[in-house]
C-alpha cells in the first residue's frame, strides 16, 4: 500500500486536507485571511467548539447522540459565571460548573443505556429542561460585570499568537485522544458503538460505557462553558443556543460516523477549526455572516448523506458475500464440492 | 493452561444441573443437564427453537436461568454477567461472527475483559498462537475486510488468548466454503489434543461424525438422547431429532384434500437454473391449486430464494416464469402486479403495520388500484373488502378500527395473509405462516391455506417445522446450502424424510439434479 493511500484511509488526514484547502481557497479570494494572526484567530476562537466536540465525539463514538450539550453549556456558564460575580472563589465556580456538567451527563447516560430511551429524543428533552433552568436560574436576566481578571483570561497568549486557552484545549484533546486509542478501558466506547452485540460477547461493560460517554460529553460541555464566560464576558439566557449542532456537524466533517464506532477526537477537533472558522470566512469573503447556520446545515446534510451511501453500499456487499459464501460458488466448482463432501 | 488441567484432572470442565429457563409463558429449557471433560467436543444437536442457543446464553451469563446450577472444574459459579463466564475460560464463537468491523485483527482479538497479562505480553503469546496453529493472519487489517472464515479464526484466537479452556461453536460452518471448514476442523483437533473442551452446535450430521466425540439431542427444551458417538448411527440421531410423540402419528394431509392434476396443468412458476445470494441453480416448477412445501433449516437460504422471487434481492442467474410471463429480476411492484405475494417471515418486522387499524393493513397493498379511489380513500370500499377477510378468515377483532399491534399473533398472521390476498395473486409464498402462534390460530391458518388450493392459487410454503410441511404439502422440496437436495411426491412427504434431508443425509439416488 502506498503512503498516499493508506493516509487517505485515515479519515482525520482528509479533514485535515479539507481544511487546508478551505483555506487555501479563501486566500486566494483575500489575501488577508492568510496573516498569521487571521490564521491563529481561526484556532484561537474554535475553543469552544473544539471541546464541545471532543465531548459529544465520546457518545456519537458509542452510536448515541446528545442535543442537550448547547444548554448544558448554557447553564455551566451561568452557574460560574454568578458565581465569579458575586465574588465566589475559582475553584468553586469551577467545580460548580463541572458538577451540573456530570450530572446533566449521569441524567442522559441514565435514561439512554439504562432505561433505553432513543437518545435524540431523550436529549431533546433534557435540552429543554436545562435551557428552561437557565431561564430559572438567571430569572432570564444577562449575567454581566464579570471580574476583569476572569474575563482578560481568553486573551492571555501562551506563545506568539496562541492563547492559553487554546492550548489548554490541545492538551485536553490529546490525552482524551490518548486515552481513547491506548488504554484498555478507552477502547470500550469505540467497541460498544461499533458492535453492541459483540461488545457485551467479549465483557464489555455496554450500559456503564454509554453512561460514561455522557458523563464525559456534559464535562466538556461545562469547560467549554467557562471559557465561554471568559471569552464572551457576559451571559445572556440563549448562551450556546444551536451549539450543538455545530458540534454534531464538526465531529461528522472530522470523520466521526454518526452511526457510531468509527472516527477519532483529532478528527473532531479539526473539524471543529473548520466549523467555526466559516462565520469568520463568509466576513474575509464580503458575506453576511448570517449565511452561517445555513451553510453549517448543508455541509452536516451533504456529509451525512454521503457517509450514509457509502455505508449502504458496504453493507448490502457484506450481505451479499455472506450469503454466497452459504450456498458455495457457482457452475463447475459445485460439482467438486459434491463429490468432495 | 497445561498446568491447570494436570492440577484438576478428574474435574469436569463445565457441569450443568436441571437448568430451566421461562420467556415470558413460554418454557424454553425443561431441566437441562450436561458434563464437558477436558479434551470433549460435544456436538450438540436440535431443531429449530429447541433452546439450544438459549442454553448457551446462559452459559455465556447473558441470560440467568430460572432453576438449575452451573460448576466450572467442580466449583459452583453464578454465570450473571458474560464478562465472569470469560474470566472462567469460556468463550464462545457465534454463528454469525460479532467483531468490530472498524477496528484492525489486533485490536479485535485483544478488546474487552478476561485478560491476565498486560498487552505487551498478549501481543507476543498471540504470534506463538498463530504460530502454534499455523493460521496467518494480517493484524493490521480491518476487520470489515475479513471473509467469513478468518472472522472465525479471530473468533477462536480471542477465545483461545483468554486462555479459554472451553470453547462454544454455534454452527460455525454455517457460512464457509468447503475449504475453509477443513482448515478450521484441523484447529479444532488441535485444540482438543491441547485439552480444550467444546460444545459444537451444528446443524449438519455428517459433521458430528467428522469431529466429534460425544453428542446430545435437543428437542423442546430437554435433552433427548446423549452419550459417545460410536454409540450413535445416523439414523437413530434422525429419529432423535423428531419430537418424541411423531412416531406413531404421521398425518398424510387432510384425506378430502383434492389431488393436484400434474398431467395436464401448467406450472404457475417455473424457475429455471435460478440463482441469487443465498442460493444457486435452483429448479422448481409450482402448479396452480397445489401446496409445495420447502422444507430446511433456518439459514438454508429459503427466505432469500422468496425475497429474490419477489424482486427484493438481485437474481444472479437463471429464469423465473410466471404463467408464460418471465418475471426474473422484476421490482417488487411489478412482481406483486404479475400476480405473485409474499409474506414475510417475521410479520413484526417485514409485514405488519402495528400501529394502524385492521382495515388499513388488509387494504394497504392496493391502495394504487381503482377500486380504493383515485385521489381520496373509497373509505366504503375499504370496509367491505375488510369485512370480507374478517369474517371469510375469521379474524377476531373488536372492529375495523382496531389496531392490529393490540391483535393476538396468529389474528396478525391472518390480517398479514388477507393483504397478501387482496392483491388476488396467482402464487403466493408464505414464509414460517404459523411460528410463534398458539395452535388453536394455526389449525386456523391451516384451513386458510387450504382454502386458498381449492381457489387455484399456488401456495409456496417455507417451513422449518416439518410436521407443518406433511400436514400440508402436495409435493414438498427441501433446501440445503442454497440448494435444492430432494423432492418429494405426496406419498413420500413424512417427518423422517423430510428431516433427513434438511440435515442432508440423504441416499443420492434422491438427490435431484
Amino acid at each position: 500500500m502506498t503512503l498516499l493511500k493508506k493516509m487517505g484511509k485515515v479519515r482525520e488526514i482528509s479533514s485535515l486536507f479539507f481544511l487546508i484547502f478551505l483555506f487555501g481557497l479563501v486566500g486566494l479570494m483575500n489575501s488577508d485571511f492568510l496573516t498569521p494572526t487571521s490564521l491563529f484567530n481561526c484556532f484561537n476562537d474554535s475553543v469552544v467548539f473544539t471541546l464541545l466536540a471532543v465531548g459529544i465525539a465520546f457518545v456519537i463514538l458509542t452510536g448515541e447522540i446528545d442535543v442537550s450539550i448547547g444548554a448544558t453549556l448554557g447553564l455551566s456558564a451561568a452557574v460560574s459565571s454568578t458565581i465569579l460575580r458575586d465574588g465566589g472563589s475559582a475553584v468553586v465556580a469551577v467545580l460548580a460548573a463541572v458538577l451540573v456538567g456530570c450530572l446533566v451527563g449521569l441524567f442522559n447516560g441514565f435514561g439512554i443505556a439504562k432505561l433505553g430511551i432513543p437518545s435524540l429524543i431523550f436529549t431533546l428533552g433534557t435540552n429543554g429542561l436545562v435551557r428552561g433552568l437557565v431561564y430559572v436560574y438567571t430569572g432570564g436576566a444577562w449575567v454581566e460585570n464579570l471580574p476583569a481578571g476572569f474575563t482578560r483570561l481568553a486573551n492571555v497568549k501562551l506563545v506568539g499568537e496562541l492563547t492559553t486557552f487554546y492550548a489548554m484545549a490541545l492538551l485536553l484533546v490529546i490525552a482524551a485522544h490518548l486515552i481513547l486509542t491506548k488504554t484498555r478501558r478507552g477502547k470500550y466506547f469505540i467497541t460498544v458503538g461499533d458492535n453492541p452485540a459483540g461488545a457485551t460477547m467479549v465483557g464489555i461493560p455496554t450500559m456503564q460505557t454509554k453512561i460514561m460517554a455522557y458523563v464525559l460529553c456534559g464535562l466538556f460541555a461545562s469547560v467549554a462553558g467557562i471559557l465561554y464566560s471568559s471569552r464572551i464576558g457576559f451571559i445572556t439566557p440563549t448562551a450556546g443556543n444551536g451549539y450543538e449542532m455545530k458540534a454534531i456537524a464538526a465531529c461528522v466533517l472530522g470523520g466521526v460516523s454518526l452511526s457510531g464506532g468509527l472516527g477519532s477526537l483529532i478528527g473532531a477537533s479539526i473539524g471543529a477549526v473548520i466549523m467555526s472558522s466559516i462565520s469568520r470566512i463568509l466576513v474575509f469573503l464580503g458575506f453576511s455572516s448570517d449565511y452561517d447556520n445555513t451553510i453549517t446545515g448543508i455541509l452536516l446534510i451533504v456529509i451525512v448523506v454521503v457517509d450514509a451511501v457509502a455505508q449502504n453500499r458496504a453493507a448490502v456487499k457484506t450481505r451479499h458475500a455472506r450469503l454466497a459464501s452459504r450456498s458455495g460458488p457457482l457452475e463447475e466448482e459445485s460439482g467438486n464440492r459434491r463429490a468432495a463432501s | 493452561m497445561a498446568q491447570s488441567q494436570t492440577e484438576r484432572s478428574g474435574q469436569s470442565l463445565l457441569c450443568v444441573r436441571g437448568i430451566c429457563k421461562m420467556f415470558s409463558l413460554n418454557q424454553v429449557l425443561k431441566g437441562i443437564d450436561l458434563e464437558i471433560n477436558p479434551g470433549e467436543i460435544l456436538a450438540l444437536i436440535g431443531g429449530n427453537g429447541a433452546g439450544k442457543s438459549t442454553l448457551m446464553k446462559i452459559i455465556m451469563g447473558i441470560y440467568q436461568p430460572d432453576q438449575g446450577e452451573i460448576e466450572i472444574r467442580g466449583e459452583k459459579v453464578s454465570l450473571n454477567r458474560p464478562s465472569v463466564a470469560l474470566t472462567h475460560g469460556i468463550y464462545m464463537v457465534p454463528q454469525e461472527p460479532m467483531l468490530f468491523p472498524n477496528m484492525t485483527v489486533e485490536e479485535n482479538i485483544l478488546v474487552g475483559v478476561g485478560f491476565d497479562a498486560p498487552g505487551a505480553e498478549l501481543r507476543r503469546r498471540l504470534a506463538q498462537l498463530m504460530d502454534d496453529i499455523g493460521w496467518h493472519l494480517d493484524l493490521s487489517r480491518k476487520a470489515s475486510s475479513l471473509s467469513i472464515a478468518e472472522q472465525q479464526l479471530v473468533e477462536i484466537l480471542r477465545g483461545l488468548l483468554r486462555n479459554a479452556e472451553l470453547l462454544i461453536f454455534d454452527e460455525p460452518t454455517s457460512a464457509l466454503t468447503f475449504d475453509e471448514v477443513e482448515s478450521l476442523f484441523r484447529c479444532i483437533r488441535d485444540l482438543q489434543k491441547k485439552g480444550i473442551g467444546m460444545i459444537y452446535i451444528t446443524h449438519r450430521l455428517t459433521e458430528v461424525f467428522d469431529i466429534a466425540t460425544h453428542v446430545a439431542i435437543m428437542c423442546d427444551g430437554v435433552i433427548t438422547l446423549h452419550g459417545p458417538i460410536g454409540d450413535f448411527t445416523r439414523e437413530m440421531l434422525v429419529k432423535g431429532l423428531l419430537p418424541p410423540n411423531m412416531q406413531e402419528q404421521e398425518i398424510k394431509g387432510t384425506a378430502e384434500a383434492t389431488m393436484v392434476d400434474y398431467k395436464n396443468a401448467k406450472p404457475i412458476l417455473e424457475l429455471q437454473n435460478y440463482s441469487g445470494y443465498g442460493f444457486r441453480g435452483i429448479n422448481l416448477k409450482i402448479y396452480p391449486g397445489e401446496i409445495l412445501g420447502v422444507a430446511g433449516v433456518v439459514g438454508a437460504g429459503r427466505t432469500e430464494l422468496a425475497t429474490t422471487i419477489f424482486g427484493k434481492d438481485k437474481v444472479l442467474g437463471g429464469k423465473a416464469i410466471l404463467d408464460g410471463r418471465d418475471i426474473t429480476g422484476l421490482s417488487t411492484k411489478k412482481v406483486l402486479e404479475a400476480g405473485v405475494n409474499y409474506v414475510p417471515e417475521d410479520r413484526h418486522l417485514n409485514g405488519l403495520f402495528k400501529i394502524s387499524d385492521v382495515a388499513a393493513n388488509t387494504t394497504s397493498a392496493i391502495l394504487n388500484r381503482m377500486v380504493m379511489g383515485k385521489v381520496f380513500l373509497n373509505r366504503k370500499a375499504e370496509h367491505d373488502l375488510t369485512q370480507e377477510y374478517v369474517e371469510h378468515f375469521r379474524i377476531k377483532v373488536t372492529g375495523q378500527d382496531q389496531l392490529t399491534g393490540s391483535l393476538s399473533g396468529g389474528n396478525q398472521q391472518k390480517v398479514v395473509i388477507a393483504r397478501a390476498l387482496s392483491t388476488k395473486p396467482k402464487l403466493v409464498i408464505l414464509d414460517e405462516p404459523t411460528r410463534g402462534i398458539d395452535a388453536v390460530a394455526r389449525g386456523e391458518v391451516y384451513s386458510i391455506i387450504h382454502q386458498l388450493k381449492e381457489q387455484g392459487v399456488a401456495v409456496m410454503l417455507i417451513s422449518s417445522d416439518m410436521e407443518e410441511i406433511v400436514e400440508l404439502s402436495d409435493r414438498a422440496v427441501t433446501v440445503y446450502q442454497g440448494r435444492i437436495n430432494g423432492e418429494f411426491q405426496k406419498e413420500e412427504i413424512n417427518q423422517d424424510n423430510l428431516m433427513a434431508a434438511a440435515f442432508d443425509v440423504i441416499s443420492r439416488e434422491q438427490v435431484v439434479s
